[in-house]
């Protein structure tokens, strides 16, 4: 597994090459250009999120179910760390309003 | 664009007294024929409506003979007084007023948009940044009252030889939390907003109803977890070493 990721990084590097082969000024990122940056980052915060998200509540159901006398504290503890994770997407949210 | 009722009611009654304290504090409105805006109106709306309430429940508190008012006042006090209890430590009761107070606002703030004719004022920045920067005053307020100026002592780390380095990162993080509290709110409420209007141009009948429920849900949540993260603020201000 880790050597196919690394394999796709390096190609990933690899095939923006001709990406250096731009005029002067090609760097400007026009209106289409910065919607679909936007869409990717969103969609890659959310992806991440999701899995961060899925693992808080798998752990906190199994500790509910190893101890059902700390639900209360263990219910807390959930919702705290599901809102933290869930602003780190809302942060990319943000970003996607400004850059548009 | 459209303005709310209640907007136009306020801008052409008190129109003047508004200009004319917005001219002192330096900043005039962009639009001098309505400086009042949305959001301003319906915050004053949401303060007004928990007063009343509040000052309707006034003379029927009652100890053998409660009423439906009394039982709801009952558990939301309950509920804040435990949640503070259990996270500020044993003197965080002192501090009830203001969670209280944090969550009824925020939680009628959110809600007053889903009825029609009204908006919800979180969805705009400037009001999740007011609330969020009232909270970090009064996080920091509490921590001086509570341990002196030694208060300064628990952003400078563990080791005297360490505080060059730990400065700027406590400063730096104690800086990210009105932030973070600020951008959650606005963007939980505007995201809302924005895909509830969506669904209502997509398709037009009973699918928006479900999104009225999440606003409904988000609402509340996001009343609840600003209120919790301001109690682990102020409860991570006023521990003691032991």
């Amino acid at each position: 597994m880790k050597n196919k990721l690394v394999l796709l990084v390096i190609s990933m590097l690899a095939l923006a090459g001709p990406m250096l082969a731009q005029g002067a000024g090609a760097g400007n990122p026009t209106d289409a250009n910065r919607r679909a940056a936007a869409y990717i980052a969103m969609g890659i915060a959310s992806g991440l999120c999701g899995l961060g998200q899925g693992r808080a509540t798998a752990s906190a159901a199994e500790a509910m179910a190893r101890n059902p006398g700390a639900v209360a504290a263990i219910r807390v503890a959930l919702i705290l760390g599901l809102v933290l994770i869930e602003s780190l997407a809302l942060y990319t949210l943000v970003i996607t309003f400004i850059a548009q | 664009m459209e303005h709310l009722w209640i907007t136009d009611i306020f801008n052409r009654v008190l129109a003047g007294p508004a200009n004319a304290l917005l001219n002192a504090l330096g900043t005039p409105s962009k639009d001098p024929a309505r400086p009042w805006t949305d959001w301003m109106v319906c915050e004053i709306v949401v303060a007004l409506l928990l007063i009343i309430i509040c000052a309707t429940l006034r003379p029927r508190l009652s100890l053998h003979n409660p009423g439906k008012l009394q039982h709801l006042a009952e558990i939301t006090y309950d509920f804040v007084h435990a949640s503070a209890e259990e996270i500020v430590g044993p003197n965080g009761v002192r501090y009830l007023p203001y969670f209280g107070a944090l969550f009824l606002f925020i939680l009628a703030m959110n809600l007053i948009g889903l009825i029609p004719g009204f908006e919800s004022p979180t969805m705009h920045t400037m009001v999740p940044l007011g609330l969020a920067v009232a909270t970090f005053v009064f996080y920091h307020y509490a921590g001086i009252r509570q341990q002196g100026f030694a208060y300064i002592k628990q952003f400078l780390g563990p080791f005297w030889w360490l505080s060059w380095l730990m400065l700027p990162i406590e400063v730096i993080s104690q800086l990210a939390r009105p932030l973070s509290l600020t951008v959650r709110l606005f963007a939980n409420m505007f995201a809302g907003e924005q895909v509830y209007l969506t669904f209502v141009a997509l398709t037009k009948i009973i699918i928006p109803v479900i999104f009225i429920g999440l606003h409904f849900f988000v609402g509340f949540l996001q009343a609840y977890i600003f209120m919790l993260l301001a109690m682990v603020y102020v409860g991570g201000a006023v521990a003691k070493e032991e």
